[in-house]
């Protein structure tokens, strides 16, 4: 019994060795043969999947939702891969890096899944690297900002959000040659992004030939620094600047003049932007400075935010600052996929490491929270974080 | 293997106790040591600067001193931690919140001022509405707090008083969360109290601001803690929360009706917890449901610093917390992030060489 089996599988092995290949060999195109990881290749009436991970249930949950559907109106604005259409696949990995792995393993074993923009976490990304490293499929996120992400020599990992790292940059450039402070004193709340980005300023800003005169960690959730501010007060800085959240960079800034900081410069990174800090700080947070990823106006956001405002009913950037980022994410992949992707006997061929080598190597892709162009090490925001500031009540961009 | 003799024993506790000495000295020594180079040889700060560490801890002090009376107050009726001490002060700080986005919206126009509101046109007003609605509404849940959770445990085991008070501070703290939300929400107040402004004085040639709001906070706080001094021992009232104190069962056989003065007293501490609130709304301006933790770990702290069961001990404890609080990581040269630890490192110095604390008498063993 089990012999006739045996014997009857052979059979069919051998039948399906001898016919498949020679059925569509010759419709096959030349690169799938030299591609390192082959083909993905996609039958007539099925779909290209392109994915995201990132939290959709749970304390985050906003963060992934705002994201996917910033997406869905990238893959809706791109239509189709000549002629193939394009399904999203968004799984929740729950912001962690179990989740982050397994969401991974899951998109890694279909063979119609292409790229993905995200995962939106770092550390859900950090976990999914390897495995999608081994599958050959590219990954840009739009909102992971841990230097370390792009830090490993990962092939298939780019993002097109800007680091902690290039705040810090871009903080300290624009208080050394656009205000010329020479003396800046820097608080921090001592999470690691506050720190993190606290201490790159402190680093920037020295090798500019700046002096830091103070660094102070205060204490999150608290009312009253005003003890911190008359220390720092009397070091005479000319700017303070900030690595934290609103909350409390909005009772730093009220509690400033007390302390006799009246004139002083206040600068903070995209954790103090939104109109929180406005109602908090009110007349008081005037003239304060911040980094972040919100783009400035222009023709092509204008367009996005109306095409997004009519689909969800809510204003872009409410939610998170990552929106228009993740729509870029989305349609730059969408894009390099467009242009990798053969068809060929009815069938869509998409040469998976030829299509890892073209997302890194994307150039002067205008999108609309700015440009993207990829560096080798998978750093794609060449734009940067752009400085915005409180005039009459409201963030506006820094001329 | 042998068992030590008590003769090795004995000499070995007398080196530890001789070790505990040196150490204890070595420590003092670099403490002072660190304090005199940051102010002499670094000269970190200027005298303002010193000043206004001075100034923003005696605040800061005046706070913690007002609800320190009211854990003291309760302590030294019922020898209970009252827990939810801190709650209660949230309760006047949201109630400050209230009265005065209520005024903010209310119309008072004037012939020359169509567009002005309540809260300008009647600062002094607003304020006084504030601190009676936050008093009020704090002493009712005093009462409240005594008569729901603490009563019916009135003779149970003290450890099982302390989980309750726990639990009545988690449920207030969770209540007002789902109530008004986690954000913290931001008090605007009259502009003639804006907290930025206040008198500028001279000092060794520079400016130092003292806010008006700062010195509101404090002056009303001293008046407070006086009057109570004034009520606990010069009235009928305060005589028989002292003969309940002392002994609850002979003050109950002299005819002093031991329910109603804990009621009384759980009321007075509740009031007072409300004006600190209120305070702390007018001065800090923020305020959320977790706003009053903080303070009356601060606040407990400080009365157990005074001796806990003394009131002038827990204005003592409070004023010396706030101000080692702000100046203690200038005075040491560190980071400012540490002041807590300062502060409650004082704490447990303090209990070590006075274990009643400043102004403690030593308990009794029924007290304890």
């Amino acid at each position: 019994m089990s012999k006739k089996f045996f014997v009857v599988l052979m059979a069919f092995a051998l039948l399906l060795g001898a016919c498949a290949p020679a059925a569509s060999k010759s419709d096959v195109p030349a690169v799938c043969g030299t591609d390192k990881a082959g083909c993905a290749v996609i039958a007539k009436g099925s779909t290209v999947k392109v994915g995201f991970a990132g939290p959709l249930a749970g304390d985050y949950a906003a963060y992934g939702q705002d994201q996917v559907n910033a997406m869905l109106l990238a893959i809706k604005d791109a239509g189709d891969i000549n002629g193939w259409a394009i399904e999203m696949v968004a799984e929740d990995d729950g912001a962690s890096a179990e989740g982050g792995a397994a969401v991974a393993n899951k998109m890694a074993s279909d063979p119609a899944f292409i790229a993905i923009a995200g995962p939106a976490f770092s550390g859900d990304s950090a976990a999914a690297i390897p495995i999608f490293e081994k599958a050959s499929i590219p990954m840009m996120s739009p909102s992971a900002t841990n230097p370390e992400l792009t830090a490993k020599g990962s092939a298939v990992f780019n993002r097109n959000a800007f680091t902690d790292e290039d705040q810090a940059k871009a903080a300290s450039a624009y208080f050394y040659n656009e205000v010329g402070v020479r003396k800046v004193a820097i608080l921090h709340d001592g999470s690691d992004y506050g720190q993190g980005i606290a201490s790159g300023l402190e680093v920037d800003f020295k090798a500019l030939g700046g002096e830091v005169v103070a660094f102070e960690a205060i204490t999150s959730g608290e009312a009253d620094y005003s003890a911190v501010l008359a220390a720092v007060a009397s070091k005479a800085p000319e700017a303070i600047y900030y690595g934290g959240y609103n909350s409390e960079a909005s009772v730093l800034v009220n509690q400033m003049k007390q302390a006799g900081l009246e004139n002083v410069i206040f600068f903070g990174g995209d954790g103090i932007f939104g109109t929180d800090f406005l109602t908090k700080a009110g007349k008081n947070g005037e003239g304060a400075l911040c980094t972040t990823m919100v783009p400035p106006a222009s023709d092509a956001r204008k367009k996005f935010d109306e095409a997004f405002r009519t689909a969800y009913g809510v204003e872009p950037g409410t939610i998170t600052a990552y929106t228009w980022g993740s729509y870029d994410a989305m349609a730059v992949l969408l894009k390099v996929i467009k242009d990798v992707s053969i068809v060929s006997g009815e069938k869509l061929y998409i040469p998976r490491a030829a299509l890892v080598e073209a997302v890194r190597t994307v150039k002067d892709f205008t999108g609309v929270a700015g440009t993207i162009t990829c560096q080798q090490t998978g750093e794609c925001n060449a734009s940067g974080p752009i400085i915005y500031h409180v005039k009459d009540g409201d963030w506006v961009v820094v001329e | 293997m042998k068992k030590p003799n008590q003769s090795t024993m004995r000499t070995m506790l007398k080196v530890g106790k001789y070790v505990r000495w040196v150490l204890g000295i070595a420590l003092g020594v670099f403490l002072l040591w660190r304090v005199v180079r940051v102010v002499t040889v670094e000269a970190a700060y200027t005298p303002d600067t010193w000043l206004r560490f001075g100034l923003s801890g005696l605040i800061l002090g005046g706070m913690y001193a007002l609800i320190a009376i009211g854990y003291t107050l309760v302590y030294g009726i019922m020898f209970m931690i009252n827990f939810a001490h801190g709650e209660v002060m949230m309760i006047g700080a949201f109630c400050c919140f209230f009265v005065f986005e209520l005024f903010r919206f209310l119309p008072a126009p004037t012939m020359t001022n169509p567009d002005l509101v309540f809260l300008n046109a009647h600062p002094f007003l607003s304020v006084l509405i504030a601190f009676l609605v936050g008093m009020f509404v704090s002493g009712c849940s005093g009462y409240l707090l005594e008569k729901i959770a603490y009563r019916p445990l009135r003779n149970a085991p003290r450890i099982i008083l302390l989980i309750t008070a726990i639990g009545a501070s988690t449920f207030l703290q969770n209540a007002a969360m789902l109530l008004f939300g986690p954000q913290r929400k931001n008090i605007v107040n009259p502009a003639v109290l804006d907290r930025g402004a206040g008198w500028t004085i001279q000092f060794f040639g520079k400016p130092v601001l003292i806010s008006y709001t700062g010195a509101f906070s404090l002056a009303l706080s001293t008046i407070l803690m006086i009057a109570l001094y004034i009520l606990v021992q010069k009235t009928k009232l305060g005589r028989s929360m002292r003969a309940v104190a002392q002994d609850k069962d002979s003050a109950a056989l002299m005819g002093v009706d031991v329910n109603r003065v804990i009621s009384q007293t759980f009321i007075i501490s509740g009031i007072l917890a409300g004006a600190s609130g209120v305070m702390w709304g007018i001065h800090m301006g923020l305020v959320n449901h977790i706003t009053g933790s903080l303070p009356g770990i601060k606040a407990f702290t400080a009365a157990v610093l005074g001796g806990v069961g003394n009131i002038p001990g827990a204005m003592l404890g409070g004023m010396t917390l706030g101000v080692i609080e702000s100046i203690g990581p200038a005075l040491l040269g560190i980071d400012f992030q540490l002041k807590d630890v300062i502060a409650f490192l004082t704490l447990i110095v303090v209990l070590i060489i006075r274990p009643s604390g400043i102004l403690g008498e030593r308990l009794s063993e029924e007290k304890l």
